[in-house]
């Protein structure tokens, strides 16, 4: 604001800003109420991560001690090594599955028949996580659930894998891909729809046959929704599902799936050490934000399109 | 459909039967298990021992399940909790989205940008459970349903969807509905809420389907098992294996033998009924989502 005359016409076209949009600031206003106390005061809350507890405020600040007792415990890093084998298990595992089941749905003729299978395997992406649990549970039970029932069948011990140190990272990966698998082969299946019908057409004169025209049209159609996709998912690395976790958790498996989160909510709300779970969650927080906005950046710079 | 999926030699209709029967097993991979318990649940009572995993075809028939639970007072709260919590959410979810999503699509409001980075870094930084325990119980809404339902109420993904949607609508609509002398929010009234009875059909159902399936909050917040939702009591019930917190279901006085043949049956019950209304609205979810995810979801 120089000193001349502006000022003034700034107010003035201030006010008028004012009387003009206030409606649609009122609108605003429980919005951004919500979105001040329910996401911006846990912020600035989560400074009890470098503070002291005390029964009587004020608390003690103590800087980065909390981190320090973190960085020191090998539950931590049993925790945190566990939540990248988790994700990295996912990744590979779970990540083509939906591809592969867009491209099959894909060279599926007549549409109600594929409605039918799409509304099928679609269902359990709107299940909770207990009921999934639940289900999951009934179908891995050793007396009489399907998988043990077939197992038997070949006459082979029955396993129970629910308890299974063994076996359950892999329940974990394999209940992702019911849940999921079936609903993210949704987004490819829109890429390939988008993809050019005429390249299927010159492909059909040049004399290609279904795999060659998968490998050579649809596959790379459907790339940059692959890489987009890909990196998004790396972006969430941290996030292995706390709900999916906290319902496939009992204590015999407890050491090979406890993720960060988990370990956060034990600490700190069963065993009520607020700092130091509040410590965890901000590692988590910090680095989770470093790698979402890279698999933003990334994606933006190999395939043009972002992440949000 | 297309003319390269026409069939032509042996090889390309055993191909096409291999990836039709692949389907087909996922299909029943993923219906299966649900079809069990259907049929366990409606299975006698007394038969449901030794009963196959894979079976979908009741043992003899009985609803004594079904009327377990549903005269179960544990059970009935949880659903009567479940069915409050979610109809509040959706409803406040839909309005104050809407509000603050048209506000937010007018093009030439000041702070517009400002307020989009404010909303975009709550996705990006979560600071985690504990700081939002500890702001839930300052407000005072421990063992509150306020503590479930004040939950994303404006969910800031929904909220971008509205804007974008919002935004479509014609210019010149709102300046004629002006000259016709309507304040901004008869606008959003009689404007723009019934351009967006597709949009806002599916916010609502975004939010019906994530408060209907939310657990861990509740687990957290709600002490007073008579506001637990029916996934807490389900969880209790199924996850935990607590079987007292089913006893009441059975008289506790011969609950022995026979009766322990119920708790599969009652697992089995239990899981349906929380899931039911999922399944009853699954035909709007799959037309609205799939509709959504099909047009937005690349966009970027």
């Amino acid at each position: 604001m120089s000193r001349n005359g502006n000022v003034p016409k700034i107010r003035q076209g201030l006010s008028k800003g004012v009387r003009q949009w206030w409606p649609y600031y009122l609108m605003m206003a429980p919005g951004l109420i919500f979105f001040v106390i329910f996401h911006y005061f846990p912020i600035w809350e989560a400074k009890i991560a470098f503070e002291q507890l005390r029964i009587i405020p004020p608390n003690i600040w103590v800087g980065i001690k909390h981190f320090q007792t973190l960085f020191s415990s090998p539950i931590f890093w049993q925790v945190l090594a566990n939540t990248l084998i988790l994700s990295t298990m996912k990744i590979v595992f779970f990540f083509p599955v939906p591809i592969i089941v867009a491209l099959l749905l894909n060279e599926i003729r007549g549409g109600a028949f594929r409605k039918f299978i799409q509304s099928a395997i679609y269902l359990p992406h709107f299940l909770s996580w207990v009921v999934i649990a639940g289900v999951f549970i009934a179908v891995l039970s050793p007396s009489d659930g399907a998988v043990n029932d077939i197992i038997g069948f070949f006459g082979m011990q029955p396993v129970s894998f629910m308890t299974d140190t063994g076996s359950i990272r892999w329940v974990l990966v394999f209940s992702e891909i019911w849940r999921s698998a079936g609903w993210d082969s949704l987004l490819y299946l829109a890429a390939i729809i988008a993809i050019d019908q005429e390249l299927y057409d010159a492909a059909e004169i040049d004399g290609a046959n279904r795999w060659q025209k998968i490998r050579y049209v649809t596959i790379p159609g459907i790339v940059p929704t692959i890489a987009t996709l890909f990196i998004l998912n790396a972006g969430m690395f941290l996030n292995a599902d706390l709900n999916q976790v906290i319902n496939f958790s009992n204590d015999v498996v407890r050491s090979k799936i406890d993720i960060i989160d988990t370990y956060v909510y034990r600490i700190g709300l069963q065993t009520g050490e607020y700092s130091l779970a509040t410590a965890a969650g901000l590692f988590k927080a910090v680095l989770g934000m470093l790698m979402i906005v890279a698999a933003h950046l990334l994606s933006k710079r190999l395939t043009g399109k972002g992440v949000w | 459909m297309a003319a390269h999926n026409v069939r032509r030699t042996p090889l390309e209709r055993l191909e096409y039967a291999i990836i039709v029967s692949t389907l087909m097993f996922l299909v029943v991979l993923t219906v299966q298990p649900l079809l069990n318990l259907l049929a366990i649940s409606f299975s006698d009572p007394g038969k449901v021992a030794g009963m196959s995993g894979l079976t979908v075809i009741p043992n003899g028939f009985s609803t004594e399940v079904w009327d377990l639970l549903i005269n179960n007072s544990a059970v009935q709260r949880g659903l009567l909790n479940s069915i409050f919590i979610t109809l509040v959410s959706t409803v406040l979810g839909v309005v104050l989205t809407a509000l603050m999503a048209w506000a937010l699509s007018r093009p030439g409001l000041p702070g517009r940008r400002i307020i989009f980075v404010f909303v975009l870094v709550t996705i990006v930084f979560e600071p985690g459970i504990i700081p939002d325990y500890f702001i839930n119980k300052r407000l005072g809404l421990l063992d509150s349903y306020w503590s479930l339902i004040l939950f994303k109420v404006v969910n800031a993904w929904y909220l971008i969807i509205l804007v974008r949607f919002f935004e479509e609508v014609p210019k010149e609509l709102i300046e004629a509905s002006e000259l016709d002398g309507a304040n901004p929010f008869q606008i959003f009234w009689y404007v723009a809420l019934p351009l967006a009875k597709s949009a806002l059909a599916t916010i609502a159902l975004f939010y019906f389907v994530f408060h209907w399936n939310e657990f861990f909050r509740a687990m957290i917040y709600l002490n007073d098992q008579s506001k637990w939702p029916l996934q807490v009591v389900l969880r209790q019930f199924v996850v935990e294996g607590d079987k007292l917190a089913m006893v009441g279901v059975v008289d506790s006085n011969n609950y022995t033998g026979a009766s322990q043949i119920n708790i599969r049956a009652l697992k089995a019950g239990m899981i349906l009924l929380t899931i039911a209304p999922i399944l009853a609205i699954y035909p709007l979810i799959l037309k609205f989502f799939t509709k959504g995810t099909m047009s937005g979801a690349l966009k970027g």
